[in-house]
């Protein structure tokens, strides 16, 4: 039999019961196993005598009082998502060039349509990290208003993520190895923004950069594109205890993330679709490659275009739920996310797992 | 009348978190400030970072989150820990002083058993990374194998593992630290 792991040794020195019956007797039988434990232990009491402290009094009352005369509390509003911390400027850099993208491809074969874009599936677009660099925010196209605001909040329970967005809750499967079973449920109504085009505006976000942007087609000026987003549901495996920590080394990842959301719709007044795409990929910043992948996707009013830094990850498609879904990262357990579209409700499952595990936890929602 | 109903049933739902804020904050501040003493070694200061650590939880988390109880108890070690990092270099100072002074002994059996030592151990414990830190501090308060996993979002089965190469490594920085 093979030796008992120091785990376990260090465990029975907690419970004398915490063995099992073999571990037991090969223990009572094995000199190495007992040198072993007998240096853990050593450890073990060295290292509590040291942490040994008479306990602390407190009075609860006058430190609760303390407490309530901190500053008010802010409303308890926004989830504080590790990934998306100060410290991850260049990451919120690639979420806003992300929109930008799927701006671009807000296209549509049926240009009477007042719905252009409502996707079905997800198709990647490789884009490189210098298109992202390159490529300047929506706002300076014009401006974005939200008629109805995004109120993300974190809830206690499945139950009240379905209550609070409508959606019923992705119920997972078997977790990979080492994954929390402790969950962070976070829900989102519905939301919607208007995004009005402002040549005036364009014009002198270029001049300030040196740029000559194209001039807008007639019609695009004061024209309105309405974003419905959500509603949606985000469910956080692991411990998100980045509001303790004081330094970004101490921040906690989640191990894994399972989403879902409705589609986002978009709806438009003035502009055609046909205008804005030959507008948007005639912008200086829009390298002719992105331009050319992105006009390559077949039905762009029902594809959800997934921006892939070509630097960075890699993609494939997969089947997911029965449907194309779009796998990125790799086996390597650094980190590797699904996303796929099936009935109307955008899926993601992301986690600092395998691509294989994330996979699997993907087709085994419910 | 919708409204007005509205604004009531608002109106208990913060009266319900309330309620629930002071339930958690009796039933956990004790423990709380007491896993910050256990790295800082002074009740005033525990106290400080235990409090601290409720406000930031108030502002961002329902009382009523299954998580609560875990948040708390690591927030709290790790904001203690990182106050003993932040007095670092004034301590170095005085340690390597007392070194000069006194040819200190290296043993670090010796160590542990000298109050004066004490100080050191827990700026030897803020030299470990988190998690080897947090695990001892947590499980040096009490908290059991199931609460001090739930605490590090790792299985239970990792805590034997994680507490023996902890402990190992506090030994090891303790004479490490020692020659400083």
């Amino acid at each position: 039999m093979a030796h008992l792991s120091e785990g376990t040794l260090r465990r029975k020195f907690d419970d004398e019961d915490a063995l099992t019956a073999s571990d037991t007797r090969h223990f009572s039988a094995c000199a190495d196993c007992q040198a072993r434990y007998a240096a853990i232990a050593e450890d073990a009491r060295a290292v509590a005598g040291v942490l040994t402290l008479p306990d602390i009094k407190v009075d609860i009352a006058s430190a609760l009082s303390h407490v309530r005369s901190a500053p008010a509390a802010q409303p308890r509003f926004g989830i504080r998502l590790p990934i998306i911390r100060p410290a991850s400027r260049p990451a919120m850099g690639i979420v806003a060039a992300a929109a930008v993208i799927v701006a671009l491809v807000v296209t549509g074969v049926a240009q009477d349509a007042l719905v252009f874009f409502q996707p079905k599936t997800v198709e990647p677009v490789a884009v490189s990290v210098a298109d992202l660099q390159s490529l300047s925010g929506l706002s300076e196209y014009g401006t974005f208003a939200w008629t109805k605001e995004p109120a993300p909040q974190v809830v206690t329970s499945a139950a009240e993520a379905g209550t609070v967005s409508g959606l019923h809750v992705p119920v997972v499967g078997p977790l990979p190895n080492g994954v929390s079973s402790t969950i962070t449920y976070a829900a989102m109504p519905e939301a919607v923004g208007v995004f009005t085009f402002d040549a005036a505006k364009a014009a002198a976000a270029a001049a300030k950069a040196g740029k000559t942007l194209p001039t807008m087609p007639s019609g695009m000026d004061g024209s309105k594109l309405t974003v419905t987003v959500g509603p949606a549901v985000l469910e956080i495996f692991g411990n998100l205890n980045a509001g303790a920590a004081e330094n970004a080394t101490q921040l906690n990842l989640p191990q894994l993330i399972v989403g879902a959301s409705s589609s986002p719709v978009v709806t438009s007044t003035g502009v055609t679709a046909q205008e804005l795409e030959n507008y948007l990929l005639s912008q200086p910043g829009v390298s002719p490659k992105l331009a050319a992948a992105i006009r390559s996707i077949k039905d762009p009013s029902t594809t959800l275009p997934i921006p892939i830094p070509i630097e960075l990850a890699t993609s494939k498609n997969v089947q997911v739920q029965g449907v194309n879904g779009l796998a990125l990262g790799d086996n390597t357990g650094l980190g590797a996310a699904v996303i796929w579209i099936k009935s109307g409700t955008v899926y993601g499952v992301a986690g600092t797992v395998k691509q294989s595990e994330i996979l699997d936890v993907a087709n085994h929602l419910h | 009348m919708g409204v007005n109903l509205e604004a009531g049933r608002r109106h208990g739902a913060v009266k319900s978190n309330e309620d629930s804020f002071e339930t958690l904050f009796a039933a956990e501040y004790a423990r709380v400030a007491g896993i910050a003493n256990r790295v800082l070694a002074d009740p005033h200061e525990a106290e400080d970072v235990a409090q601290e650590v409720f406000i930031d939880f108030n502002r961002l988390h329902s009382a009523a989150a299954p998580y609560a109880a875990a948040w708390l108890y690591r927030a709290a070690a790790h904001k203690a820990l990182n106050r003993v990092r932040g007095r670092r270099r004034r301590e170095r100072r005085e340690l390597s002083q007392a070194a000069d002074e006194g040819g200190r002994a290296m043993d670090p059996q010796h160590v542990f058993e000298t109050s004066e030592d004490r100080r050191m151990v827990r700026q030897a414990l803020a030299r470990l990374a988190p998690k080897p830190a947090t695990v001892l501090v947590l499980r040096a308060s009490g908290l059991s194998y199931a609460e001090v996993a739930q605490a590090l979002g790792v299985g239970i089965g990792q805590i034997g593992t994680l507490l023996r190469r902890a402990e190992a490594a506090l030994r090891k920085e303790v004479t490490r630290g020692t020659s400083l």
